[in-house]
């Protein structure tokens, strides 16, 4: 069909088609079953969404007469805030759950507790939860659409899908995933943001250096396709194009799982001198909240070299993308 | 006292090694059976009050049950089930386990002691076997704790427990982590001819670990509990078996390396023996990614080469008892999160035709084989006589039907877990009838 | 989804550029001039005849008018019943529009639902001293009160009939179809 407008004017005329090689997807659980079509074709949605984040009037009508919910077992302002800023940005109705796990504690069965929300009758939800696999375990019990805004160690698909889009923006002269490659250093055991990193880069066709002591680096992440596992900085950012610190949770010195902070940061606190083995163009990045000088330097963070003010910014726009993607043309 | 009569029966009595379409080949005559019963040949078993009278005896009946030429042998024994009462009867309770292990083709079951209360005193045995005995489903031979309040500090009275009626003593559900006390226990239970059940599983290992360590669990981001936590825990059970002279029976071996493990200490002729579960039989850690709390046991689910690595262990008999730890407990608790949801599979009503079709009808292993692992197997474990169908040996038998493909309808169960794993899966060998001490406990709806 | 099979052609490439030359002189004449004039076209066939129409503009004024690029998607009023999802694309409206003359420009009017998109998401964008519409074809059918201020032609069509049109470079000729519902 080549007429798109004609098919707008007309109720009666021609269905209007999605592009045929994209799926229309219920849920965003991770990105497994994303194809790189699907991502790029959301990345496109996105563009148009930070045009509209550009405008004095910050807000279209496309998600009017959608709810959305947000319910986040566990406490995260950011995330919230951004989907919500994405929901309300479409016009979407925001139902905000504060569930923070205290009538779980006493008994109640998720599946009770989503019951009770889903009475609200939204569309789509929001989940955020401690333990991995709670966005997939309401997918099976509700009508409305999930999307995973983190579960436990598992994923945050929104997150790496806002981390490769800042790429895709910033990378001077960016052509492509493929041939790119992206050091993720630190805590990776503990991180769904390294999992669904993961998934995505190496799905887009770049190749993942996995970086950290052992006790945080487990050797199965060797057998994933496309990842590599280093105990040093230098061969992890060698050619690197992007370099992405996680966060260091103080915990983890408490656990064993470091003998302490002093000699984490001797090995693996990224610093201006670590960029001497990467691209010359190489993005520095970081999913937030940043323990300055912990994981990385505070002057490396501030450099012209860091885009962790892009990918905060890229945030509402790839969430944007997402509501409206799982949301229209769901009926 | 009645006299029955289960008409057209295709018997087999594995004490004789009767062979005849079990997979082991030819099949020589029976030696209680005048009519040289064979394959296509069935026979009449008659029990009276309460034991096996014989064979094809003829005489005035009061019940007849039509096998239908479908397999007659000694109902299965369970060492090892979870029948939660007392104080978690949401769960399960006596009347709902036994009926269940009755409705699995089990005859006797050792129920575990990590009860509400835990068992540890003597009246507690003494109440559970009375009550099981009144309820007239299968048979119940209770277990009590090893230590109190499965504390892992203060042992418990063994002698009393034992004499109360307590065949066996163990903290299943929770290692015990002081490997001292170990010691204690087995040279108390040595002394008492107890055999000690163990849930070997090095706690400092195993952490906060919700299922199998490796790459699923690495991809998906759950906690792993490593092999290792419940091999180096097997390797001090055991090595404390051969100190001490005690009979350690290693529940749920779950791994490749553990069941090594077990294996060496059995051929240096350590007092051990080893059981595996029907789950960890069938099932992969690949389950855990659908996220589904059904699949959340301990000791988790293994890998692809531990599950054949035990199959093959099935194989060779090396493998001394299947024992199921059927561990039901509410929808609600395991619509919980993966963390949060409680540990444990209810699967004794699938046990059986989930072995057959998996394992036997596959080739794995023989339908021989598959029986010695739920008759003999655990009642040498015990030291208890072998299931049989002689003339004056309790009547508890089993119909199997190992014909009829049909799917598993949780919904149907009599356990209080009416919820599996196996759920619509088509599976043959399904129990017909159950008959314990001589009366009918359990027909299949629709049977007869 | 229905079959398609052509019934007549309404413009042919010739036909197509007179009506564009009529609409830009009627533009200039209208706005009395170029000064201040923006063409926007609404996506996908709106973005062409908006060039073209500058492009003549510039020919006859000696001034081009500023171009811009609209998609009404997210201003859709079906978005939350419709089975199929439509393909965002980006706005492109480089300049303030405040104060501009701004003619809307797309190629066909149907039901007027695409128009009132386009006023929303253009008033979204700023507030434009007047707005105006142009397009290629009125095949009638209003929903909306809706009527453009330049039309190329008026063509009666049933509802059961689909106006193609084809402008290069988006297709590989000029031309206007009427298009039949089998």
């Amino acid at each position: 069909m080549n007429d798109v407008r004609n098919a707008v004017d007309a109720a009666s005329a021609l269905p209007e088609t999605t592009q045929p090689e994209t799926t229309q997807h219920r849920h965003l659980l991770d990105l497994h079953d994303w194809s790189v079509d699907d991502v790029t074709r959301l990345f496109q949605t996105a563009d148009v969404m930070a045009e509209v984040m550009q405008r004095t009037i910050k807000k279209v009508p496309a998600l009017q007469g959608f709810t959305v919910g947000t319910l986040f077992f566990e406490n995260s302002t950011r995330t919230k805030l951004s989907f919500e800023r994405a929901a309300r940005a479409q016009s979407a109705d925001v139902l905000s759950f504060a569930a923070g796990g205290s009538s779980l504690s006493k008994g109640e069965s998720l599946r009770d507790t989503l019951k009770t929300i889903d009475a609200m009758q939204a569309d789509l939800y929001v989940v955020r939860h401690h333990a991995a696999g709670v966005p997939y375990q309401l997918a099976r019990w509700t009508d409305a659409a999930v999307v995973n805004a983190g579960d436990g160690r598992r994923a945050h698909p929104t997150q790496a899908l806002l981390d490769a889009y800042t790429f895709r923006q910033y990378f001077p002269g960016f052509d492509g995933f493929a041939g790119k490659k992206l050091a993720i250093v630190g805590d990776v055991r503990h991180s769904r943001v390294a999992r669904s990193n993961i998934e995505l880069w190496t799905k887009l066709g770049a190749e993942v250096a996995l970086c950290g002591p052992a006790t945080l680096l487990p050797r199965e992440f060797e057998q994933f396709s496309g990842v590599t596992r280093h105990f040093r900085l230098e061969p992890a950012l060698e050619g690197a194009h992007a370099v992405m610190a996680l966060r260091l949770q103080q915990e983890r010195m408490q656990t064993g799982l470091l003998p302490s902070l002093a000699e984490y940061q001797a090995r693996y606190q990224l610093t201006a001198a670590h960029l001497a083995y990467a691209h010359p163009d190489a993005l520095v990045m970081h999913p937030g909240p940043l323990n300055r000088d912990v994981e990385m330097s505070g002057a490396l963070a501030d450099s012209d070299r860091s885009v962790i003010d892009r990918q905060v910014a890229a945030g509402v726009p790839i969430r944007m993308a997402v509501l409206y993607t799982l949301l229209v043309g769901k009926r | 006292m009645s006299r029955i009569v289960i008409r057209n029966a295709r018997l087999y009595d594995p004490e004789y090694d009767l062979k005849y379409d079990v997979g082991e080949g030819s099949s020589p005559p029976h030696p209680n059976d005048p009519t040289n019963n064979t394959a296509t040949n069935t026979a009449d078993l008659y029990l009276n009050d309460g034991i096996i009278e014989g064979v094809n005896l003829g005489g005035d009946v009061d019940e007849s049950f039509d096998a239908g030429g479908n397999l007659v042998t000694p109902a299965f024994v369970d060492l090892h089930a979870h029948l939660r009462e007392p104080g978690q009867e949401v769960k399960e309770n006596l009347a709902s386990g036994l009926a269940a292990a009755a409705a699995g083709g089990y005859g006797t079951v050792v129920s575990m002691a990590n009860t509400t209360p835990v068992i540890t005193e003597p009246e507690q045995i003494a109440e559970l076997i009375a009550k099981a005995e009144r309820l007239g489903q299968a048979r119940l031979r209770p277990a009590a704790a090893l230590s109190h309040g499965l504390k892992g500090e203060r042992l418990t009275d063994f002698a009393a427990l034992q004499d109360a009626g307590a065949v066996m003593i163990t903290d299943d559900g929770i290692p015990v982590r002081d490997a001292h006390l170990m010691r204690r226990a087995c040279e108390y239970a040595a002394e008492l001819g107890l055999v000690i059940q163990t849930h070997s599983e090095e706690p400092s290992l195993r952490q906060d670990g919700v299922m199998n360590e490796g790459t699923v669990s690495q991809r998906i981001g759950l906690p792993g509990n490593p092999v290792a936590a419940e091999a180096v825990m097997i390797y001090r059970d055991c090595e404390i078996a051969h100190l001490t002279g005690a009979r350690v029976h290693i529940a749920h071996v779950s791994s490749a390396r553990g069941w090594a493990v077990v294996e060496r200490f059995k051929e240096q002729g350590a007092p051990v023996s080893g059981e595996v579960t029907p789950h960890h039989l069938t099932l992969t850690d690949e389950a855990m990614a659908a996220f589904d709390p059904v699949y959340k046991v301990a000791p988790p689910l293994r890998s692809a080469a531990d599950v054949a690595f035990l199959r093959d262990a099935l194989a060779r008999g090396v493998v001394d008892s299947i024992g199921t730890d059927h561990a039901p407990h509410t929808r609600a608790e395991k619509d919980r999160d993966m963390l949060d949801a409680p540990f444990g599979i209810g699967n004794i009503e699938v046990a059986f035709p989930l072995l057959y079709s998996e394992l036997v009808t596959t080739d794995v292993v023989t339908l021989a084989e598959l029986l010695r692992r739920l008759q003999r197997g655990p009642t040498d474990v015990m030291d208890w006589s072998r299931p049989n169908l002689d003339p004056g040996s309790p009547a508890d038998v089993v119909v199997l039907d190992l014909g009829t493909s049909r799917p598993v309808r949780p919904e149907t169960f009599k356990s209080k877990a009416t919820f599996s794993p196996w759920a619509q899966q088509t599976l043959r060998g399904w129990p017909v009838a159950t008959f314990v001490r001589g009366r009918k406990v359990y027909e299949r709806e629709g049977s007869s | 989804m229905p079959t398609l099979t052509p019934k007549a052609q309404l413009l042919d490439d010739r036909d197509l550029e007179r009506a564009l030359t009529r609409i830009a002189h009627e533009i200039i004449e209208r706005n009395k001039g170029a000064d201040k004039l923006a063409l926007i076209g609404i996506h996908t066939r709106g973005v062409p005849i908006a060039e073209r129409l500058a492009g003549l503009i510039a020919r006859f004024e000696g001034v081009t008018p500023k171009l811009g690029k609209l998609d009404i998607t997210l201003y859709r009023d079906d978005l939350s019943e419709i089975a199929l999802q439509p393909l965002v694309r980006r706005t492109e409206v480089p300049f303030d529009i405040s104060g501009h003359a701004i003619v809307l420009c797309d190629d066909v009017l149907y039901t007027g639902r695409t128009a009132r998109a386009a006023l929303d998401a253009l008033i979204d964008l700023g507030r434009p001293a007047v707005i105006q519409f142009a397009v290629l074809v009125d095949r009638g059918h209003r929903e909306l009160p809706i009527r453009a201020d330049y039309v190329g032609k008026n063509v009666p069509t049933s509802r059961h009939e689909v106006v193609k049109v084809r402008l290069e470079p988006i297709d590989s000729s000029d031309a206007v179809e009427l298009w039949e519902q089998a």
